[in-house]
């Protein structure tokens, strides 16, 4: 068997340093870029998909107005129909909310709060930090006195399980309102700033309290993919009406998208470089290759080799480089992010806290990577490209030398 | 049909300002059999006219026939086949292809030609075990010796059973006695199996054994000396 493929991987073996070298370097590279894509694609992944981290959702309802001023007065009209006619998948979370700003008094000082009333079955399913609890548990959904605090505003206040507080509130009609509570529980989170702030009490209380009847703030909504976020978004706008705003998460917080374009953009110029120097690694080992062999190729041609049978003795060994480059690459890569999937690769717990908020979610300092064969292949298949790429000029070089010049070489 | 016809060759060389004429207007026949020498000083052209002869160089004007065929606007791609199918190399520095052991060099002409793999390895092990060399078959270039190489290379050119083998100055890099050898199994290649050879020499020794000689001064024939009858039938038989 002496076709082209074996002359070609026999050559490679000739400047076995180089070869191993240049296959290093390139696989090396490779291996960066899926590494690289696997952190980030988990990253932007989770901070997508996991909005209920905050309880932010993927869209909100509420009355037109209301994220400007965040006025109580400012309720959803026809709350029950609205949520009748909301258009959402069947697998759409949706939970209903009473918000306001207020001030929790308890035996060891006061902190301003945002307060959060809720169903909290229905809550659960949105935020994350209803799964966290550290101490005591979720209020009982008749239980008008219970309230839910972060962990951070717990240690600040002192408060434990069963502590009473004070909450006040400006009620919808202007006036003050202020009822007692009793320390249920306390959650956990990601984020300090929720832990720091928030609140949640049954919506039945919260309604009391503000004194708005039946209706409620915000509807949120948690979809399966954050991809079809704007979609449903639109098809709840025309729906109910302008008596409402619809936004999605990315309305709200729009650095959120701006971060993964640049984050995006950051992949595609880091693996442009990674490309651009793959393939000037091969060009330099195809361009010394072809010169220190010139004459073995001139030799072919006399022997009646056709250009083209020359052009494709060097892609050969492109294709071969190219093809032990990617094994390297794509072993190192996805063996990597495989363990990145099981055990953080990166972990900045210590510097910046368990989460680090980031356009309007947060996402663990520890990070991981997404392990995706297919993610993976993308990459090599450029590798491979830019290796056939690259070799055509010394190739179309060689080939197009007169056989007498190429004997002549050496 | 001849071997080769060379009618009126000129090869021109542009060297700087200088032109030089490396072949002026040489007209040369070679019968088919023929083992016939160029023999001339360093410069006089020989080199040049076996790589007319070969199709590895375009002559600057004349024409040149191989086998019968015009070498005349033919692509490169065409004279790739022609060399393929019509003319043998032998280079004086051997020119075995590394990656390839001795039978793959003799057989990578073979398969150029497609011809299948059983057949190629029959009439390369038949043609080693002919020229003396079966034990080389396995053989990697970089372990043989220079004699070696260079009978490998004779085998690799007739293997396909050329109209002609063009052999540069073959002895040039072999001691005296090795040499001898080489030429002995050239000869009697071309006694035997009727292949025509036509190669360039400084060396007597050489010169003493060729059929036909023709001197080269200054890119023009000076002489064109027979010393023998060329082999009968002047149709080549197959070797081995």
């Amino acid at each position: 068997m002496i076709g082209t493929l074996t002359i070609a991987w026999r050559n490679l073996w000739r400047t076995r340093r180089r070869t191993v070298i240049s296959m290093s370097a390139i696989g090396l590279g490779l291996a960066l870029v899926v590494i690289y894509g696997g952190l980030v694609s988990r990253l932007m992944g989770d901070a997508k998909e996991q909005l209920d981290t905050t309880g932010l959702g993927h869209f909100e309802v509420t009355a037109a107005g209301w994220r400007q001023h965040r006025s109580g007065k400012l309720t959803i009209a026809d709350l029950d129909a609205k949520l009748q006619d909301l258009p959402v998948p069947a697998s759409a979370e949706v939970s209903v909310r009473v918000l306001s700003r207020g001030l929790l008094a308890g035996a060891r000082g006061n902190e301003a709060v945002e307060v959060h009333g809720v169903d909290w079955q229905r809550e659960r399913a949105v935020a994350l930090y209803l799964r966290e609890i550290r101490q005591g548990a979720v209020p009982a959904d008749d239980d008008a006195h219970g309230i839910l605090v972060g962990e951070q505003l717990a240690e600040r206040l002192k408060l434990q399980v069963g502590h009473k507080l004070r909450l006040t509130v400006q009620r919808a009609d202007g006036e003050m309102g202020a009822a007692l509570f009793r320390v249920r529980g306390v959650f956990h989170t990601l984020s300090p700033g929720i832990g720091q702030r928030r609140v949640l009490i049954s919506r039945a209380a919260a309604a009391e309290l503000l004194g708005v009847g039946g209706s409620a703030h915000q509807i949120v909504v948690q979809i399966d993919r954050a991809a079809d976020a704007s979609r449903w978004a639109g098809e709840a706008r025309a729906k109910l009406g302008p008596t409402v705003e619809v936004l999605t998460y990315a309305d709200i917080y729009p650095i959120f998208e701006a971060m993964e374009s640049l984050v995006n953009g950051a992949i595609l110029v880091g693996s442009i470089f990674v490309y651009f120097l793959v393939g000037l690694g091969i060009l330099n080992t195809m361009l010394m290759s072809v010169l220190e062999r010139t004459r073995e190729f001139g030799v072919m041609q006399a022997l009646g080799t056709r250009p083209g049978g020359v052009l494709r003795m060097v892609l050969a060994e492109s294709f071969w480089i190219a093809t032990l480059s990617v094994a390297l690459g794509l072993g190192i890569g996805l063996s990597f992010t495989w363990l990145g999937s099981r055990s953080a690769l990166l972990d900045f717990s210590e510097q910046m806290g368990e989460g680090i908020e980031f356009g309007g979610t947060v996402m663990r300092a520890a990070f991981l990577t997404e392990f995706s064969v297919r993610a993976a292949l993308l990459p090599a298949l450029y590798v491979y490209l830019m290796a056939l790429l690259v070799a055509l000029y010394p190739a179309w070089r060689v080939s197009r030398m007169r056989p007498v010049d190429a004997l002549r070489a050496g | 049909m001849p071997a080769v016809e060379v009618v009126e060759v000129e090869k021109h060389y542009q060297a700087g300002a200088t032109t030089v004429r490396a072949l002026a207007g040489v007209s040369l026949t070679v019968e088919k059999g023929e083992f016939m020498a160029i023999a001339g000083p360093s410069g006089s052209g020989k080199t040049t006219l076996l790589n007319l002869i070969g199709a590895l160089d375009t002559p600057s004007a004349g024409a040149l026939r191989i086998d019968g065929v015009d070498l005349a606007g033919m692509s490169r791609k065409q004279l790739a086949d022609l060399r393929r199918d019509k003319v043998g190399f032998v280079f004086q520095a051997y020119n075995l292809i590394p990656v390839l052991t001795a039978a793959e060099n003799a057989e990578y002409v073979l398969e150029l030609k497609h011809m299948p793999r059983a057949a190629r390895r029959t009439r390369i092990g038949q043609l080693f075990a002919e020229l003396g060399i079966g034990e080389l078959l396995d053989a990697w270039p970089g372990k043989m010796s220079g004699g070696q190489q260079q009978r490998v290379a004779v085998a690799r050119a007739i293997a396909s059973m050329p109209a002609v083998v063009l052999a540069d100055e073959p002895t040039a890099n072999l001691d005296q006695v090795t040499g001898k050898a080489l030429i002995d199994m050239m000869h009697r290649l071309n006694h035997e199996h009727g292949v025509t050879f036509i190669f360039s020499t400084h060396d007597p020794m050489v010169l003493a054994q060729a059929e036909r000689v023709v001197r080269l001064v200054d890119g023009k024939i000076a002489s064109d000396e027979r010393r023998g009858e060329t082999v009968a039938g002047a149709v080549a038989a197959p070797v081995a």
